[in-house]
Formats: structure tokens, sequence, C-alpha cells
């Protein structure tokens, strides 16, 4: 039956090529629009977990409420008016066991690692020139292991901070912001009156506007210095064996002590919104596609079917069984469906070679264009939708051709 | 081997027009039968019962001592494939294939399409069309695809051939040609051979001359072997 499905699709050359064409286009705008969006989503996802990790433990902010005080003042159960209430912070966020963690962190089997952090706000002065930023030490070789920044250093390693002695990596905005060089000297100071200088040792470029004007790391326990608190970790940054364990495991680990302990996807539960958003658009833009390619399928094999009527009964009255004439037009619609399929998802590959080379004239990430997935999951789901749709369709004119009787097409003829 | 039609009854639509009354015909093994009357005498519609394409109302139809009413789907398929060859008034030639392909239909569906090639060449040349073997159904006289559809009717080597009005869609010589094919066909594989037609010189070709008039028998001629 392939031989004459085959016979049938290039005697009617231009219905063929115009479903071909429907479907392939429909496969190339579902792989282009994937591509776009995940690798959106994919380069997004990167800079959430270069901050983030899989799982971030932080020290919680204690705040002053005055239902904490009154049991203690006024004895329980009484009622107490306040003239003024009180109010103010106890202390900053920082960890209250940081060596706790990192015992049960290091013999953990689900962590692949984890990474320090010591964060501060400082100010950068060069000459006349002051910034504003979150200086952050980090211990280089964990922070490697834990996430990607290494890949976005412009200039430098994040293993040159090695054995501190007052270096530090910048953000390439911070560079931009006091005019400094790599190499140079620059002061900081935390606002209580004493400066230190620091060497630039390299340059970090995330993409990200926010992130290079602010972002400055140093060696842990030269920030720790600094700031006078020796030993003090305001976060931990852990990577996990499987990601998808983050969710479970904070929940898990926030039950160990009063410190405040964060899946990335709750971190990002906004970015997370989206990403579910993005999945929906894409679903429903591919749906509507394949139902318009879908469409045509099916109109054109039912039409087609009308015109066979006489092939139809005179295959059956020569011994083809109802299946056989199905499968003649299943054929049909499995051909153009894959083949369809397949030059679409080449036409989607080039279209997106071209659009992740167009120069947008901003920074995205490492580059100035679009960041392109090219996932294999993409093509297959782009392949298998496009080859559902087109049996599908094929199917129920399949299936009424095949129910015709060789008689009722012969008297109907007459 | 033979076909019986045992008082069988055919109507159609919901109004239950008879077309056929009540109607005896025993078709035996190597007969020549023409079934000859007016348009609307229920002579396709005899046709189509005796050929297991279509089913009576009332009454049955056997062939070689099995009800066909009985039989499976596959069964009434493989038997049509092996043992029955139609030709119609409209060839109905695929007019994808090629005559040779269009010949080799059956056999492709059974896949004896490689044994039966020298056969479907075999026929081509007997009919004196070999030269239009690779032309399309479109490129071909109208006699020419109705000796390709006979071609196509005889390939499987049935044992029954039914033919409705045949020479109906051509010319005279034509027609006398396809006539004269399915006359020799008879002789040499005494293949039974049922016609329809309503031309009398043509029915009068058949060795045995049923005339129907209003879906009843007015005659049932036999003649000496032809």
């Amino acid at each position: 039956m392939f031989f004459l499905a085959m016979r049938q699709m290039v005697s009617r050359k231009k219905q063929t090529v115009l479903i071909f064409l429907g479907i392939s286009f429909s496969a190339m705008i579902y792989v282009v629009i994937a591509g776009i969006q995940l690798g959106m989503r994919q380069y997004l996802a990167e800079q959430l977990l270069n901050n983030t990790a899989h799982i971030r433990i932080s020290g919680r902010e204690a705040f002053i409420v005055p239902e904490e005080i009154e049991p203690r003042v006024a004895g329980a159960g009484e009622l107490m008016h306040w003239i003024v209430p009180p109010s103010g912070r106890r202390d900053i966020a920082k960890l209250e066991n940081p060596q706790g963690w990192f015992d049960r962190l290091r013999h953990d089997p689900v962590v692949v690692d984890f990474a320090p952090r010591f964060s501060v706000d400082a100010i950068l002065a060069r000459g006349q020139s002051k910034w504003a930023v979150g200086f952050v030490g980090i211990e280089p070789e964990r922070q490697v292991r834990v996430t990607s920044l290494e890949d976005y250093m412009r200039e430098g390693s994040l293993l040159d901070l090695r054995g501190g002695g007052k270096k530090m990596i910048v953000g390439s905005g911070v560079l931009k912001q006091l005019g400094a060089r790599l190499g140079e000297f620059v002061s900081v100071t935390l606002g209580d009156g004493d400066t230190y200088p620091f060497k630039i040792v390299g340059v970090l470029h995330l993409g990200s506007k926010e992130l290079d004007e602010r972002l400055v790391l140093g060696y842990l326990t030269d920030v720790q210095q600094i700031n006078k608190t020796p030993g003090r970790i305001s976060e931990i940054s852990v990577a996990l064996v499987d990601i998808n364990q983050s969710k479970r495991l904070a929940a898990q680990w926030a039950l160990y002590g009063s410190d405040k302990v964060e899946s990335w996807e709750e971190a990002n539960a906004a970015f997370m919104q989206i990403i579910i958003i993005q999945d929906v658009v894409r679903l429903v833009i591919t749906i509507s596609i394949l139902l318009v390619a879908a469409f045509g399928i099916y109109n054109v094999l039912s039409i087609m079917i009308n015109q066979k009527q006489k092939e139809i009964a005179i295959l059956r009255s020569i011994g083809y069984a109802p299946a056989r004439i199905m499968e003649l037009f299943l054929w049909q619609g499995l051909t153009m469906g894959i083949s369809g399929a397949i030059f679409g998802m080449l036409l989607g590959l080039g279209v997106n070679l071209l659009v992740g080379h167009i120069d947008l004239g901003f920074d995205i990430g490492k580059g100035r264009s679009l960041l392109i997935s090219y996932a294999p999951s993409i093509y297959s789901t782009a392949l298998l939708m496009s080859v559902m749709a087109a049996v599908v369709a094929s199917f129920f004119p399949a299936r009424h051709a095949s129910k015709m009787t060789p008689l009722d097409i012969i008297r109907a003829n007459l | 081997m033979t076909i019986v039609a045992r008082h069988v009854i055919k109507e159609f639509g919901s109004s239950h027009t008879r077309v056929l009354h009540d109607l005896d015909v025993t078709i035996a093994d190597g007969e020549f039968v023409s079934i000859s009357g007016r348009s609307g005498a229920g002579k396709s519609t005899l046709l189509y019962l005796l050929s297991t394409l279509d089913h009576p109302n009332h009454g049955e139809i056997i062939i070689d001592g099995e009800t066909v009413r009985a039989l499976s789907v596959r069964a009434l398929h493989a038997f049509r494939c092996r043992h029955v060859g139609f030709i119609f008034q409209f060839h109905y030639l695929l007019p994808e294939l090629t005559a040779l392909e269009n010949v080799l239909l059956a056999p492709r569906n059974v896949g004896l399409l490689e044994e039966k090639r020298p056969q479907a060449m075999a026929l081509l040349e007997q009919f004196d069309i070999v030269g239009e073997k690779d032309k399309f159904p479109a490129q071909m006289s109208g006699g020419q695809q109705q000796r390709v559809a006979i071609a196509r009717a005889l390939i499987m080597n049935p044992r029954y051939i039914f033919a409705d009005e045949p020479t109906g869609n051509l010319d005279t010589v034509n027609g006398m040609k396809v006539m004269q094919i399915l006359q020799e066909v008879h002789r040499r594989d005494r293949t039974t051979i049922i016609l329809v037609t309503h031309e009398p010189d043509y029915a009068a070709m058949a060795s045995r001359e049923i005339d129907l008039c209003d879906g009843r028998l007015v005659s049932d001629v036999r003649r000496g072997v032809s």
C-alpha cells in the first residue's frame, strides 16, 4: 500500500507540497519559539543559580516585636499598653552555627559541595569617585565547584583570590563606575572610618546590569577581617547531586535550627511563575499551529477520498480488505507528517542559528545576541507532535474510506 | 461448483422499493451467462448479489455450497481476490498507476507481484496493448483502458468473471473486441462468465441468456455450446 500511497501523493503534487509545508512550518515555529524561550530561561536560571545555588542557608533577620517582650516584663497573660512600642533589629543576619552546618554538609551524600559566603555593604573609592557595592567574601575553590561564576570571568580567575591578601574581583560595571583598571588599588570602607586598600585582580561580567554594577568578590577571611567579625558567615550555598530534591531537602534542613533554608525555587518564586506561564503560552501556540496543520491534512485527505471513491471501490472488489484501504490513506498522512516534521526541524534549526547570530546591541550573558537552546528534547517533541497530528488527522478520513462498500460507491456513480 | 440464488428479494431505500422479486437462478460452472433487460430491470443488482458485493434482503446466495452471508469479511475478500474478476462499464483504472501496474494490483495484494508479472505481460500481449504497458490510463483510448481492465480481472485466473456492461462505453469495434476476448477466455479456460448487457447482439454471444423485466425472470434460454 505504501507504493500506491506514494503514487497518489506524487500525482497530487500541489496538495502534497501544501500539506508538507503546513506541517513543516508548524514544526519550525515550535522549534524556534521553544529554542528562544528555553535559551532565555536557561540563561536566567544560570543567573539565578549563580547567586542562590540549589539551596541557600542564611541567617534569619531577628526583629524586635512587642509580643515577644510582653510576657517577660508583665508576666504571662497580662495585657500591656505601650506608650512607645519597642522596635528595632537585634543583629545583622548571620548564621548561628556555621561550623555545625559545615560538618553536616560535608558528610551528607546528597551534597556535591557547599560554599560559605560573608556579605557586607561597602563603599569603594578611587580618587574622587565613590561607589557603593555589595562586598562578598568567598572561598574560591569551593565557589568554583558550587556555581558557574568562573565562566563569567572576563579577566583573571576566581582562583586568583586564593590565600587572601586584600585582593578582589569586581563586576565590569563597578570597574567602569570607578574608572579603574585591572591591577590598580581601590580603597574599601565599611562605614566605620577605617579604609583598606584592595587590589583588583579580576573582572566579572554576568551580563546583568544590576549585578555587574554592584558585585565585588573578595577572599572570605579578608572580608571577615575588615568587618572585624572573624569566623562569621552570612550564608552557605549548597550544590546538590539532584537539583529536583532541593525543595524537599530545604524543608528538612530548616528543622535543624533557626537559620533560614531556601531552595532555589522558593527563592525565585516569581521567576518560577514566569517559567510556568511561558510553558503554557508555548503549549497554546504549538497546539493552535498543530490544529491548523492537522485540519489541512484532514481536509485534503477528505476531499481526496471523495474524489477517489471509484478507485476505492475497485480495490475493494479486487479483494483489498478495508484495513488495507485504511493503510493507503494513513501512509499518506504519516509520510507527510514525518517528512514535514523533519524538514520543519531543519528549517527551525536554521532560523535559530540565524537569530542566535543577530547582534542586539546590548549584553545578554556572555554575548550580545539571544541565547538559544538546542536541546534535543525540543526536536523530539516537535517530531512527536507533528507525527501525532498527522496520524490523528488522517485517521478519520482513512477510516471513513475503509467503511465505504464497493457497491455504495458504484451505485452512487451510476 | 455453482452459484445459486434462492428466493432472492432485494429492496432499496426506506420505501422498500422492490428491485428483485423472489428470484431463483442457478449458474453452473463454466457457463457464459448474459443478463439482459431494460434499465431498471434489476440486472446490475442481480449481478452484484451473485458476485458477493451485495447481500439480498431475503433469500440467499450460495456459492460452492457456502452461504455468502455466513462468510467472514476476511474470507469474502480472500474469495474475491482469488476467484473473482470484475469488469465494470467505467473501467475504473487507478489513474496513478501504469497499465501494467493496474493489471498487477490483485497479485500485489497477496504478495504474488513478481510471480504474476510474466502472465500480466502475456495478457497485455494477447489483448494487443503490450506497447501501452507503461502508459497511464489518461494516455490510453477507452478501448485500450477496458482491455487493461479485463487483463486485471483475469490475472488471478478467476473461476468467475462478473462484467457489468463492459461494452457500454465503447464503440462497436472496441465493443466487439471485448466480447470476443470474453468468449475466448470462456472457451479456453472454462471460466464462468456472467455478463450484464442491454445490447441484444452481445447478449446473443453468450451460451445462456437470462432476460429480466421489472425484477422478474422473463426468459432463461440455453443455447448449445458456442
